[in-house]
């Protein structure tokens, strides 16, 4: 597993309609060991995709560095899954060969990597969906398939952008319960962005907040794990974390 | 099994009741035979050019300047189409000119195709090729550009180097539009490969038919007409429609284009 340094970080668009600058990310830093599980919180539009983006790769930064592993990032690349909000699934892929994708990349032989896809699907319960094409599944359905493909390449860093925002409560809380128990064997380091604070405070280490670009406050969740909804919802702990996360973020 | 017997029956419906028109109208009216020929004249016209072996002449040399033309046409068209919607600024630079040359394609290059290649084979092929390389390599363009960024990411962060982007990534998410392409290129060709058989060849369906109107050969004519329509439906049923069933169907990613 991999650590995650980000020293100074900026990150400013030239927004075309607006003929400006616009500044997502402005001069963070951040420090994330190797197997830890980061939830990141903010509201709309203080950066939360941009930071991400730049992390996977996907998008340069303007200034400060991003080391992986001690290594700068350079571009996209297999040591960091991601996980997208719109699933971003191969419709032309059955979900096992969506799953097995990341495998085929890194060479693995048919045979062995399907036995990895089933491995993974049955973790997510998907064993029964593998043979189905993605617009054949309901939304919960792919966005798990989107989770699995990510683990199924095992990464050094899982980086996560609202990841379970468009599924119901219930399928909700069973993603949450998987992933911690994913996360306990797997021990990725994992950047996990999202809105809803209760779900940043069940599946972090740390919570950290953002505002316009930069880090608010960073709160360290100390809950004992393996963590299920069935205790932790009447937990005073849990209760008074959330209550404390939620008050930053209104006040971001 | 059953259901696709049934498919098959209303399909061909509507031509039963068409002859059926044709076989008793004509005798009825007692029309002349010059202006538009009796069903069992045309039966017998078409038994007898199999026999002879004159309408597989024709039928054949059409079929292969189709696929010579066709093959040639996607073997450029495809990887074309996907350098070039790959990067933004190519493409968009590009496509008001292969939008201008898509609608041109087919019988407008006749007359300059039989000025360079002569008549025959190279005049008819490239006709053809026109028709097919420009609609193809437009809508291989169109289909990397909708092919969402982020699904590209996702192809990256999972390891996907060049070549598998290319093989895994571009070329699957073009099929759909790649498909609408090859059908509506194909279509124009068809009707281009009539015309410029007409105009600068001795063989071939459309060659068939322009010279029957000569000798007042109405059957002959009548007959081209129809192996013309049935041939372009097979191809459109047994070809074309398989694969749309089997990739943007399936994918749940018919779009239209
Ligand atoms: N490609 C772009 N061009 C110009 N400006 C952009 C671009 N992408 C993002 N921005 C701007 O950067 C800021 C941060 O955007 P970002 O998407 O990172 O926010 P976010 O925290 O993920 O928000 P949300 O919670 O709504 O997803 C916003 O002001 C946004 O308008
Ligand atoms: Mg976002």
């Amino acid at each position: 597993m991999k650590s995650l340094t980000i020293r100074n970080l900026s990150k400013t668009y030239f927004d075309v309609h607006a003929g400006a600058n616009v500044t997502a990310v402005r001069d963070l830093s951040l420090e994330v060991p190797a197997g830890e599980f980061v939830s990141i919180v903010g509201p709309s539009g203080c950066g939360k995709t941009t930071l991400l983006n730049m992390i996977a790769g996907f998008i340069p930064h303007t200034g400060g560095e991003i080391l992986v592993g001690g290594h700068p990032v350079k571009g996209p690349g297999p040591d960091r899954g991601v996980v997208f909000q719109s699933f971003a699934l191969f419709p032309w892929r059955t979900v096992l060969d969506n799953v097995a994708f990341g495998p085929k990349m890194r060479g693995v032989g048919r045979a062995e990597r399907e036995k990895i896809a089933h491995e993974y699907l049955a973790l997510a319960k998907l064993s029964a969906a593998a043979g189905r094409y993605p617009n054949e599944l309901s939304g919960g359905m792919q966005q798990r398939v989107g989770v699995v493909r990510a683990l199924a390449n095992d990464p050094d860093v899982l980086l996560m952008d609202e990841p379970f925002a468009s599924v119901d409560a219930q399928t909700r809380m069973t993603l949450q319960e998987e992933l911690t128990r994913i996360w306990e064997q797997k021990r990725p380091t994992v950047i996990f962005i999202t809105h809803d604070v209760p779900e940043a405070v069940f599946l972090g280490n740390r919570v950290v907040a953002l505002s316009k670009g930069r880090v608010l406050e960073e709160i360290a969740v100390d809950l004992p794990r393996p963590r299920v909804w069935d205790d932790l919802n009447e937990d005073d702990r849990f209760k008074a974390l959330s209550g404390r996360v939620l008050q930053l973020v209104r006040s971001a | 099994m059953r259901h696709r017997l049934s498919s098959l029956l209303w399909f061909c419906a509507p031509f039963a009741v068409l002859l059926a028109l044709w076989a008793i109208l004509v005798p009825h009216f007692d029309v002349n035979p010059r202006l538009f020929p009796h069903l069992d004249s045309v039966a017998q016209a078409g038994l007898e050019g199999i026999k002879d072996g004159t309408l597989v002449r024709h039928v054949g040399a059409s079929l292969l300047r189709v696929t010579v033309g066709t093959v040639l046409a996607l073997l450029l068209a495809i990887p074309l189409g996907i350098a070039m919607g790959v990067s933004p600024t190519v493409s968009s630079f590009l496509t008001p000119p292969f939008r201008f040359f898509s609608v041109l394609a087919g019988i407008a290059w006749i007359p300059l195709a039989s000025l360079w290649f002569g008549y025959g084979f190279g005049a008819i092929t490239f006709v053809i090729f026109n028709a097919v390389f420009f609609i193809v390599t437009y809508n291989t363009l169109l289909g990397v550009s909708t092919i969402p960024l982020h699904v590209r990411n996702a192809a990256a962060s999972l390891g996907a180097g060049r070549w598998a982007m290319l093989t895994e990534v571009l070329l699957p998410g073009a099929l759909p539009n790649i498909v609408t392409g090859i059908r509506t290129g194909l279509g124009f060709a068809w009707r281009g490969l009539i015309a410029a058989e007409m105009i600068a060849t001795n063989v071939g369906l459309g060659y068939m038919l322009f010279v029957a109107r000569d000798f007042y050969k109405t059957e002959v004519i009548v007959l081209g007409m129809i192996v013309i329509g049935v041939l372009w439906l097979l191809l459109d049923r047994l070809l074309l429609a398989p694969i749309e069933r089997a990739t943007s169907e399936r994918w749940g990613m018919v779009q239209r284009v």
